[in-house]
């Protein structure tokens, strides 16, 4: 300020004498040194840092200021006098202004951001215990949805503003500067340092052609000079699904009375063999019977000598199978039967340190998680070495960063590869919508009973499933890594070179066993087994030169490469007829006998980008950043490869302004303004050729009637003009720390416009049969959005006793397919059984529910004759709204009935801490996304032998005229089963995420004074969800197919309550 | 990457496809060869895999048999609920099974269009070409069966977008579906005949006598009788006389290619044991339960079919249709006691066709033993007690002719066009003609090749009173016609022509309301089918109008 400006003045007049200046600089809240502080003098380029002991010595003049500054802590003046020694005493910031993050292949002050870049608060994503970080970053940064999944060691679904393509989603991370697209469950979240999410084309688009979808720049921990720092924590916890959530079913009694009244609304007469079976008997009204199957007896045709014990013989083959199974007149929850509560553990030791040229943090951990659907969980083991070495007084650095690990996904459901892709009615979440409740889960001799017996339908018993399942290991060896070299040139050229590897091989057994209980089962028993591999390697080179007069110029100017080529292989296996069954031990593939078949398929790519940056500011007030990329990739022909990413931004600090300099209420504010473009070209490899293939199964043909002559078809068709998707995107936003700290946050408001989206049209059968078509680069997708962080600190400056943290976000983005192809009008997708649940229409969200719009019930025969109506409409079946206004009820009134996407996505956290205490709650929301709960197909509609849902015991009747809810009916018109309103309901939550109470004991005196902290927690995520929603968890991740279809729920995996307790500790 | 900050080799960015081809590598004779077996590839109406192909199956016993009076789809009632409405007449253009049947139809098109382009590619080239004869006849090969394909499609669906080897995927994606394609078949057949010889190297290939009885069904198809009947004729003449060909090597996987074969959809289990290229359309004809070939108990035999097996004491059929009267219901219905006990009645007078058509309880069913009744049924109420028997293999084939523990694929071939359809079709002409003589000659040679077929016996003696005799006479041009048609339906019957037979004859409406009223009365699933004239055919699958763009247009 004028001040200091005035005192170096009268200083240098009268003075002005050069002398060695020490001092020690130590933290105010612990009393600690604080190493590698900078210390520099005002106005010059002279400057050293603090040694581990905080001590620091200059040369400087008499009246000279020192600045003193360390990331985290408030910077401080002193003003030099003649022959003092110093102790400065920094208070912990409030702000994190000066903190330095890495964004694209350079790190920046965050003041010297122009870009939406989102700065994860790592410490409190680290409170919750998760597999994947993805999972903890849920509401952490404005902008990004997450939508968790409940299965161990599963992916979440990550969206960075929105839905950028018709596409793939998911966001480019780059970690410790490398690369890499995939799921996240291999990297440990404790061993991440920083977390920042580029979400504008301004920041991302130094990624080019991978950046659509936005960046997540992670880092992972480095070491610190210093002797050893020993950290161990760990911590066990108990998930408890959540039983309230449940769908609930009828009872047996309430479904045999529910299936008599579909019989009688299709004209059919029940109580009888052909129409309800053996089950109820023959009266007018269902009774229960007491066995369900005993042999080849159903029903209540088993006699007591049917059902003696002695014929009973659970074999491996279909002639001698002889089962007995009671039916369950109470009814089997089998939501309850398949789920439990299940142990999560971890523990995790590192060690950091190093001295003035070299510094090393190495780290292990496990991770232990069984999941809350039995016999399924997950186990990690990782380990981490990051170095760092310089030479040749500091000119020369170099180092690695390195991650090992190995999972094992155990059981079915827990190892997809794209969040969501265990859903559907094969699972065993999907049976247990679909097994009557009569059966029992084992029969009279405790094995498993199923639906073999009389019209019990085609569902697997859920915990069979997955019992048979327990030995189904995937598992997963991963190494992460890259070694880096950098060199000063000369004054203030650096060059950089880093080789990052991925190298991945995977490996898994699936084991089949005779299922004769089922009524579909088989005898058949089996065992397959697969490997395979993912490399990766990218090798990025940069050259930087900074130029700085100081407090007046900054330039930094950055160019460099990056060659990427990818190769991945699979391979496998199987066979049937094992002679030992369930023993691991014995299954190797020459043990079968049948059944034999083995395949193998492969992927290569590679990629090669030139790009440059340069960041400018002047005066700390006014900064420039320009980006461009030029990405050249193997996924388009020649004539198309390559394409260029340019961008640009400025803000503006009015903070450093005149007019707002010394205001004690705006300590910092910045207008950003930014516009660039980013590219997509994640798409199938080789759209721009025909392919054909020559394979047994697709092409052959045995022109003997006997044995097969090779052919070839053509498996895909060609488009030569494949070309990049660019997403064109303006943001705008405001940063500002008020009040020295006490309040700071951000506001954006950005428009994303995707353009030439790549885009598999279909085409139809008549052009192309059914090989594939081509992508075409085709069709428009907007976003816009507003976000909003707020942050309140109280009392960390100060270093009150009661410190508090509130944080809070808001984010709404608003998404419209603006254009398909022009020959394209819109395109029903998302297919289940006869469902078809969603549509790319323009003018409309990506993902909008389609379907008939719910008009209730058919209520009478005047109704009936008076209403628009379908081919097979009836008195108590569905009733539909007529769009068109034809008179009648037909395709063409199907309509946008529900949007999965959110209105607006919000969270907020609270972080306290009183003395030794510390408190950390978490909550986050998602406010009017519609959801499709398809699980109805099954418990609401009378199609199938199997469940229904309570819902349905408020059916409409003439008693209950009131109802909106249709009658059952056998002989339903497939109007009756298409998608309608009836499937969609308001997916809005809000949900405590996490909770955590923990305690700093006071550890100076223990193990000798060996031991610097001790922190004690317990916790709790999860704790408890607000919804409307009747379906399992209001978290419903996408599903896939050639578009996603995005909150359609075939029955997720939820998400469990969590009770946790842990330690950390530090040596 | 040879440099650290220029620009890299070109080749880094040059990947090849893993694991396919390009058209440079088969560019060649060996290609050409190639992708006419991937032609062929397409007539057991499956690309790869086995489950999900039923309806297009070269059988046809969806659409061709559940589809009018001779089967119902079996299984239970909620098993495959858009098979129902194919039973019931009433199907949706969403309904799967005609954008199954419409879009692997059209891939053996786009397949032969493919060779016809590929053909002519390499040919035109300098070196690695065909030779000019071979030229012609795999042109010829690739037209018969664009032929067979889109005439497959034309009596399903009626109007199609007719698309050939001189257009692009784009253009192809434009073209309407209001014109006629018979004539572009039968230009096809035509090139066929006139280009290949009567006898390939392979059985399974298309050859002259094929072109021409598949050229005659065309022409009956469209009732030009004087252009279909001298093609009949030279089929006929071309092939021993019927009388001395066993009705059964039609149905035996071992005896299959004979003499009787016209045209084949062959199948055969694969060198690795998988069936891709096997009868998957018939598959889920499995049977259910205790089984020896344990599936998923679909396609059985109606009650009506199988009395129209019932014969007179003159050893004829019941033309009248009398056999509904006091109708043979094997164990149906019965309870208790007289469930468990019943016997065949051996008694009853039946063609010995029925036993080789259909499986029923008491009966040995082909090699494997006494059909046990309701063992081998999923639901016996909802479908009835019969099973079907010419999709099936015997059980001494089982070990090699099936797919191991999915045993209900088979190798058995599936016929499309056999002699005694030829010699039916052309007896139908004969009556069109008034030439009764003719038409009655061709049917008692079919009849008296019937009564060579040795009766199924149990414990030593016939299951039934078999008896079929040749008629007499064909009093009149409409008796006659109606022999002709009832024989069509005992000699051809669940083999999938039934229901295009019923549409053509014009008599599918009448025909099929009243086996309702008689098949309705005893499964009472089927009472009540209504059906109109727009059920002849099937609706255009609305997926397929979605995506042409405007070009398709819906028949329904």
């Amino acid at each position: 300020g004028p001040l200091s400006v005035h005192a170096s003045i009268a200083s240098g007049l009268y003075f002005q004498q050069v002398q060695t200046v020490k001092g020690k600089v130590i933290s105010e809240q612990d009393k600690q040194p604080v190493p590698g502080a900078a210390v520099q003098i005002k106005g010059t380029s002279k400057g050293t840092v603090t040694n581990e002991n905080g001590e620091f010595t200059i040369q400087a003049n008499t009246g000279d200021i020192l600045m003193i500054s360390s990331i985290g802590f408030t910077a401080q003046e002193i003003a030099v006098a003649a022959g003092k020694s110093y102790d400065v005493t920094l208070a912990f910031s409030n702000t994190s202004l000066d903190e330095v993050v890495v964004t694209g292949y350079s790190a920046q002050r965050v003041k010297d951001l122009t870009g939406a870049v989102a700065v994860v608060n790592v410490n409190q994503m680290k409170q919750q215990p998760v597999a994947s970080p993805v999972e903890s970053l849920q509401g952490k940064a404005t902008g990004v949805q997450i939508i968790s999944d409940g299965a161990p060691g599963a992916t979440p679904q990550i969206r960075i503003r929105g839905f950028s393509t018709i596409n793939n989603n998911d966001p480019l991370f780059v970690i410790d500067g490398v690369p890499y697209e995939g799921k996240l469950s291999w990297l440990d979240q404790n061993d991440i340092e920083t977390m920042q999410v580029l979400k504008d084309a301004s920041s991302a688009s130094i990624y080019g052609a991978r950046a659509n979808n936005g960046v997540v720049i992670i880092t992972t921990r480095q070491g610190v000079k210093g002797p050893p720092k020993i950290n161990l924590s760990s911590y066990f916890g108990t998930q408890v699904p959540n039983k309230n959530a449940f769908p609930k079913m009828m009872n047996p009694q309430q479904y045999a009375e529910y299936v008599y009244e579909a019989f009688r609304n299709s004209g059919q007469t029940p109580g009888q063999e052909g129409t309800t079976g053996n089950n109820y008997g023959t009266g007018a009204t269902p009774t229960l019977p007491e066995y369900l199957v005993a042999g080849k007896v159903t029903g209540q045709k088993v006699t007591a000598a049917d059902a003696d014990p002695s014929r009973y013989n659970y074999s491996r083959a279909s002639e001698t199978f002889y089962q007995i199974t009671k039916a369950n007149k109470q009814g089997t929850n089998w939501f309850d039967e398949i789920s439990q509560t299940a142990p999560i553990r971890n523990v995790q030791l590192g060690v950091n340190g190093g001295g003035d040229n070299a510094t090393y943090a190495i780290g292990a951990g496990y991770l232990g998680q069984k999941g809350t659907i039995r016999h399924t969980g997950y186990n990690r083991y990782n380990g981490r070495a990051n170095t760092r070495f310089s030479a040749f007084n500091n000119h020369f650095r170099f180092g690695e960063n390195m991650q090992y690990s190995y999972e094992e996904f155990v059981g079915v459901g827990v190892n997809p590869n794209v969040s969501g892709d265990y859903q559907g009615e094969g699972s065993a979440l999907g049976f247990a919508y679909r097994i009557p409740v009569i059966i029992p889960v084992y029969d009279i001799m405790g094995n498993f009973a199923g639906s073999r017996g009389d019209k019990l339908g085609n569902a697997q018993n859920p915990l069979a499933l997955l019992y048979r399942a327990k030995d189904n290991v995937q598992k997963r060896n991963f190494f992460f890594g890259n070694v880096f070299g950098e060199v000063d040139l000369v004054k203030g050229l650096v060059a950089k070179t880093s080789f990052g590897l991925r190298y991945e091989n995977y490996s898994g057994i699936s084991l089949t066993y005779p299922n004769l209980e089922f009524s579909e089962g088989s005898a058949a028993n089996g065992m397959s087994e697969n490997q395979g591999f993912n490399t990766e390697w990218t090798w990025t080179n940069t050259l930087t030169y900074k130029w700085e007069v100081a407090n007046v110029h900054s330039l930094t100017v950055l160019a460099g490469t990056e060659a990427f080529r990818s190769r991945n292989r699979f391979l496998s296996a199987g066979r049937n007829d094992y002679f030992l069954l369930g023993q691991t031990d014995y299954y190797y593939l020459p043990a079968g006998a049948s059944n034999i078949n083995n395949t193998s398929s492969g992927g290569v790519g590679s990629l090669f980008s030139i790009f440059g940056r340069a960041d400018y500011s002047f005066r700390d007030r006014y900064l420039v950043s320009l980006t461009v990329r030029r990405d050249g990739s193997s996924n388009f022909s020649k004539n198309s490869r390559y394409g260029t990413f340019p961008a640009g931004s400025i803000a503006w600090r009015l903070s450093e302004e005149d007019f707002l300099k010394g205001n004690k209420f705006i300590t910092d504010l910045k207008l950003r303004a930014g516009y660039g473009i980013t590219g997509n070209q994640r798409i199938p490899a080789f759209q721009y050729i025909d392919r054909y293939e020559s394979l047994i199964a697709n092409a052959f043909y045995p022109f003997n009637g006997k044995s097969v002559t090779g052919g070839v078809w053509q498996k895909a068709y060609k488009n030569e003009n494949v070309k990049w998707e660019e997403l064109k995107s303006f943001n705008i936003g405001l940063d500002f720390t008020l009040l020295d700290g006490e309040f700071d946050g951000a506001i954006d408001w950005y428009s994303r416009k995707t353009t030439d989206m790549l885009y598999p049209v279909p085409m139809p059968a008549a052009s192309i049969g059914m090989g594939g078509a081509p992508f075409v680069n085709i069709g428009d997708m907007k976003n816009t959005g507003i976000e909003l962080g707020l942050g309140y600190h109280y009392g960390q400056r100060e270093n009150k006793p009661f410190k508090l943290d509130v944080n809070v976000n808001i984010s709404r983005n608003v998404n419209q397919v603006v254009s398909l192809a022009p020959s394209v009008k819109e395109q029903v997708y998302g297919t289940f059984r006869s469902l078809q649940t969603t549509i790319l229409r323009p003018g409309e969200p990506f993902g909008s529910f389609y379907g008939y719009k719910w008009d209730g019930v058919y209520t009478s025969a005047d109704d009936l004759a008076k209403s628009p109506k379908y081919s097979g409409a009836r008195v108590g079946g569905p009733k539909y709204i007529d769009v068109t206004g034809d008179g009648q009820i037909t395709p063409a009134d199907r309509t946008i009935i529900g949007n999965p996407h959110p209105d607006f996505l919000y969270s907020f956290g609270i972080n306290a801490k009183y003395k030794s205490w510390d408190l950390a709650m978490f909550f986050n929301g998602s406010q009017g996304n519609d959801l499709y709960e398809a699980t109805r197909y099954f418990t609401d509609f009378s199609t199938f032998d199997g469940t229904a849902s309570v819902r349905m015991l408020d059916r409409w009747s003439p008693s209950n005229p009131n109802s909106r809810t249709h009658t059952p009916n056998r002989k339903a018109s497939d109007y009756e089963l298409a998608s309608s309103g009836y499937y969609v309901q308001d997916g809005s939550y809000f949900r405590m995420k996490n909770l955590q109470i923990g305690y700093n004991f006071k550890v100076d005196n223990w193990f000798k004074g060996n031991m610097r902290t001790l922190r004690a927690y317990v916790g709790a995520s999860n704790l408890f969800t607000l919804t409307k929603y009747t379906g399992l968890d209001p978290e419903v991740s996408q599903t896939n197919s050639t578009f996603s279809a995005l909150g359609v729920d075939f029955g997720v995996y939820p998400v469990s309550r969590q009770f946790l307790i842990g330690f950390s500790a530090g040596f | 990457c040879a440099t650290v900050l220029g620009s890299c080799g070109a080749d880094f960015l040059e990947r090849n496809p893993q694991g396919e081809l390009s058209q440079d590598q088969i560019k060649s004779a060996r290609g050409v060869e190639g992708m006419l077996t991937g032609a062929y590839g397409l007539v057991n109406g499956n690309v790869s895999g086995t489950w999900g192909n039923y309806s297009s199956a070269p059988s046809q016993w969806l659409f061709g048999e559940v589809g009018a009076d001779n089967a119902h789809k079996g299984s239970n009632n909620g098993d495959q609920p858009n098979m129902n409405q194919v039973e019931l007449h009433d199907v949706s253009p969403t309904n799967d099974n005609t954008e199954i049947m419409w879009n692997r139809y059209y891939e053996g098109i786009a397949r032969c269009n493919n060779t016809l382009r590929l053909l002519k590619l390499v040919q035109a080239g300098a070196t690695d070409k065909l030779s000019d004869a071979r030229a012609k006849e795999v042109e010829a090969e690739a037209r018969f069966l664009r032929a067979h394909y889109y005439f497959f499609l034309r009596r399903t669906f009626s109007k199609l977008p007719y698309v050939d080897e001189t257009m692009a995927p784009e253009d192809a994606l434009k073209v309407t579906n209001e014109g006629e394609v018979y004539p572009k078949i039968e230009a096809d057949f035509k090139f066929a005949m006139d280009n290949l010889p009567v006898t390939m190297a392979d059985p399974g290939r298309a050859n002259k006598t094929a072109a021409q009885a598949y050229l005659g069904k065309v022409y009956l198809y469209q009732k030009k009788y004087d252009d279909a009947l001298p093609l009949f004729t030279t089929v006929i003449g071309a092939r021993p006389d019927i009388t001395t060909l066993p009705f059964d090597d039609n149905f035996n996987v071992v005896k299959e290619n004979g003499p009787e074969s016209i045209f084949a959809a062959q199948h055969a289990i694969n060198p690795d044991g998988s069936g891709d290229n096997a009868n998957v359309g018939d598959m889920l004809g499995g049977f259910y339960g205790t089984a020896p070939v344990s599936c998923c108990g679909f396609f059985q035999p109606t009650f009506d079919l199988v009395n129209s097996f019932r014969v007179t004491a003159a050893g004829l059929p019941m033309l009248d249709g009398s056999y509904r009267t006091n109708p043979y219901l094997s164990d149906f219905g019965l309870t208790g006691a007289a469930k468990d006990n019943y016997q065949v009645n051996k008694s009853l007078a039946f063609d010995p066709r029925l036993d080789y058509t259909v499986g029923r309880r008491g009966v040995p069913y082909r090699d494997w033993g006494i059909m046990p009744g309701d063992a081998w049924i999923r639901d016996p109420a909802y479908a009835g007690p019969f099973v079907a028997v010419k999709h099936m293999v015997d059980a001494s084939a089982r070990g090699t002719e099936t797919v191991a523990g999915a045993n209900y694929v088979t190798s058995l071939n599936v016929n499309i066009i056999r002699l005694a359809d030829v010699y039916l079709m052309a007896a139908e002409i004969y009556v069109e003609k008034n030439n009764l003589a003719a038409a009655l000659a061709l049917v008692n040679k079919v009849r008296a090749r019937a009564a060579n077929l040795p009766g199924r016996t149990v414990g030593g003696t016939p299951a039934a009173a078999y008896n079929v005799k040749p008629y007499l006479a064909f009093t009149s041009q409409d008796m006659a016609r109606n022999a002709v048609r009832f024989e069509r339906r005992l000699e051809l019957a669940l083999e999938g022509h039934r229901f295009y037979d019923l549409v053509r004859w014009g008599i599918a409406k009448q025909t099929i309301e009243s086996y309702s009223g008689f098949e309705g009365d005893i499964l009472s699933a089927f009472e009540n089918i209504t059906f109109d004239t727009k059920d002849e055919t099937f609706p255009i699958p609305q997926q397929q109008i979605d995506r042409s763009q405007g070009a398709l247009k819906q028949t329904h």
